[in-house]
């Protein structure tokens, strides 16, 4: 079995992801009425597999896997698809899945691309917890920003169905606007103390002969996302911004978040060393 | 031995009709006793409710014969029994002659017959549950008074079993079908919980008074009703335990409000975009479920692209009824379906069930290994 790498794993874990999406769209075209937890086993595999991965890589490398972007990826996705188990046991989110399922299936594709996973070169010298712990909350902050835009995409679906007196808004099984709205809003609130915690840790990393900090693309973007989602926040608890806006900012902060990472993570000297 | 039924129903015969065969509870217990001892059947069950009265009896007989034994006894149960639930104003006139309006069914249409109407697929309200609940009662009448033996107690309980199987893999009890419900439905899908939400009643009309009373059974705080007649605003918030204010009073309550019910006889708008964007900014822009259900339409259908606002009018509600009924009668074929695969094992078990004893020396009541529990 030894041929059968950590890779192997994930790319059966983007399977299911992709046969998750593809009965997501059934439950959508079906107005997502049946709420059977197909969808939730399915994805449920797809982690466990996806775990497998992470473990295996990690157990090779002695490290949290988080050491290229591919690695970085599947952190992400994984503690993505973790959230979405975690909060598809509340009732009537069970649907948050076939709002998961995509992002995980076309990002995990993404991942897949060899070009994203380098032989690791030397290890830099720094304290290595501060360094996952940089890279976990990072990635579990991008984790809950994903799964927010995945209950404000569900808010935004069923607001317009409402609106619009769409059959379908009643005979869902989709939880309340206003629920939605709250779950969403606490995702994005967990999601910024996560990224927060990590960017704090971050600038507290030893930083490799002649790298700058400040001027390092992946900083900035970072620093620019933050001020993204603390807008959205400060907006929408102190400013009474509406809920239909501040749904469709996270789904776009999110959409951005998922186009540039790949970018400014390549062109990062600190993070693609 | 078999099963037959024997009835009528609210698709046969009107309620004048009907309510002279209906039986009151108390008299049940002795009109099964009766049945048996006529030797008639060896089990039986009666379900009598407002929009159907009918005997399910096992029997050894021909059906041909049980159907002629059962019909004389409806008949005479009719002129003796003569307590009714509905309305016993006509109870003391002469029963007529019959044509279609007494039904008799024997296996396996009788069979299918009870499975049908334990899942609500023969009521008027088609889908409707309560139904269950009444021939769960009317089983567990007979069963207690041990009037039912292992045919029917297996019949009832597979009834029960098929009618759970029908509401959990069908649409046939989805939605709600009344204006009303339909209303507590759409404020399910807006708010998180409609406990402590408030609701505004502006006109004290009949539909806006029970969808606040919808309202109220699902949890609703409180209503506040507002009304030309400032009397007739107060009797009503008495009975809702509300409070009325004065009719002129009733935007100064928008910011406390979750659910606005308009049923007013004003002959124009009362609530139009510009007098409810205001509002809303004071709401901070927590949504608003505005209910207008007046004709000519009370609230101006500009409101409802404002942000957080949901608007529905009584056309929009009875559409979505509407709709939900179209869905129901749609599932009829699969529920149908179900019924007679559901149906086929008990009929192929016929064979093999133990012979039950009947006629008036065997009425005494069935050997407790016959029982099967009532739930």
């Amino acid at each position: 079995m030894s041929w059968f790498t950590d890779r192997h794993f994930f790319l059966l874990a983007v399977v299911l992801y992709g046969l998750s999406t593809v009965y997501s769209v059934f439950l959508w075209r079906k107005g997502f009425r049946r709420d059977d937890h197909v969808n939730y086993f399915i994805i449920l595999a797809g982690v466990a597999l996806h775990t497998l991965a992470m473990t295996k890589r990690g157990l090779t490398f002695h490290s949290c896997p988080v050491n290229n972007l591919y690695e970085a990826t599947t952190f992400l996705l994984w503690a993505l698809g973790l959230a979405c188990l975690v909060y598809s046991l509340l009732p009537r989110f069970k649907f948050l899945c076939a709002f998961t399922a995509p992002v995980l299936f076309t990002v995990g594709i993404f991942a897949l691309m060899p070009s994203l996973d380098p032989p690791h070169g030397p290890k830099p010298d720094f304290s290595n917890w501060l360094r996952s712990l940089h890279a976990a909350t990072i990635l579990q902050s991008y984790g809950a920003f994903g799964l927010a835009a995945a209950a404000a995409g569900m808010f935004l679906m069923q607001q317009h169905d409402l609106k619009f007196h769409k059959l379908r808004a009643m005979l869902s099984l989709l939880p309340s606007i206003q629920r939605l709205e709250l779950i969403t809003l606490r995702l994005v609130l967990v999601g910024f103390v996560l990224f927060t915690i990590g960017l704090v840790t971050g600038e507290q990393l030893p930083r490799p002969e002649g790298k700058p900090y400040l001027s390092d693309p992946k900083v900035i973007w970072s620093a620019l996302l933050w001020l993204v989602y603390l807008e959205l926040i400060v907006a929408r608890m102190f400013f009474g911004r509406s809920t239909r806006r501040f749904t469709i900012g996270v789904v776009i902060a999110f959409a951005f978040l998922l186009l540039t990472f790949g970018i400014t993570n390549y062109y990062s000297g600190l993070h693609h060393q | 031995m078999s099963v037959v039924v024997i009835g009528l129903s609210h698709r046969t015969s009107p309620v004048e009709l009907r309510e002279r065969f209906a039986f009151a509870e108390s008299k049940i217990p002795s009109a099964l006793q009766a049945l048996r001892e006529s030797g008639i059947a060896g089990e039986a069950v009666i379900l009598s409710t407002c929009n159907r009265v009918e005997i399910y009896a096992a029997t050894e007989l021909e059906p041909s014969k049980a159907f002629d034994g059962l019909k004389q006894f409806l008949v005479a149960s009719s002129h003796e029994v003569g307590s009714l639930r509905c309305d016993d104003r006509t109870a003391q006139r002469d029963v007529p002659t019959f044509g279609e309006e007494i039904y008799a069914l024997a296996e396996p249409q009788s069979l299918h017959h009870l499975f049908k109407v334990a899942s609500g697929l023969d009521s008027m309200v088609l889908g409707e549950t309560e139904i269950l609940g009444q021939i769960k009662d009317a089983y567990a009448l007979a069963h207690q008074h041990k009037h039912t033996g292992a045919r029917l107690n297996k019949l009832f309980q597979r009834a029960f079993n098929v009618a759970k199987h029908i509401r959990t893999h069908t649409n046939i009890q989805r939605g709600s079908v009344s204006v009303a419900s339909v209303a507590v439905e759409l404020a399910d899908k807006i708010f998180t919980s409609l406990a402590g939400r408030e609701v505004l009643v502006i006109g004290a009309g009949e539909t806006g008074e029970k969808v606040a009373r919808a309202l109220l059974s699902r949890g609703a705080k409180s209503i506040i009703v507002a009304n030309r007649s400032f009397e007739r605003a107060q009797t009503l918030a008495a009975e809702l335990k509300g409070r009325a204010i004065p009719f002129d009073d009733w935007s100064g309550e928008f910011d406390k409000i979750d659910i606005a019910i308009s049923s007013t006889a004003a002959p124009h708008h009362i609530l139009d975009r510009p007098k409810l964007e205001p509002l809303m900014k004071s709401r901070r822009q927590r949504p608003l479920l505005l209910i207008d259900i007046a004709v000519p339409r009370d609230i101006d259908p500009a409101v409802n692209a404002l942000e957080n606002v949901y608007l529905y009018n009584i056309d929009d509600l009875q559409s979505i009824a509407a709709d939900y009924l179209k869905q129901r009668t749609e599932e009829i074929t699969r529920c149908e379906q179900i019924i007679f695969e559901k149906a086929r094992p008990f009929l192929e078990s016929r064979e093999n069930q133990p012979q039950m004893r009947h006629g008036p020396a065997a009425v005494r009541g069935l050997d407790a290994s016959e029982q099967l529990p009532a739930s």
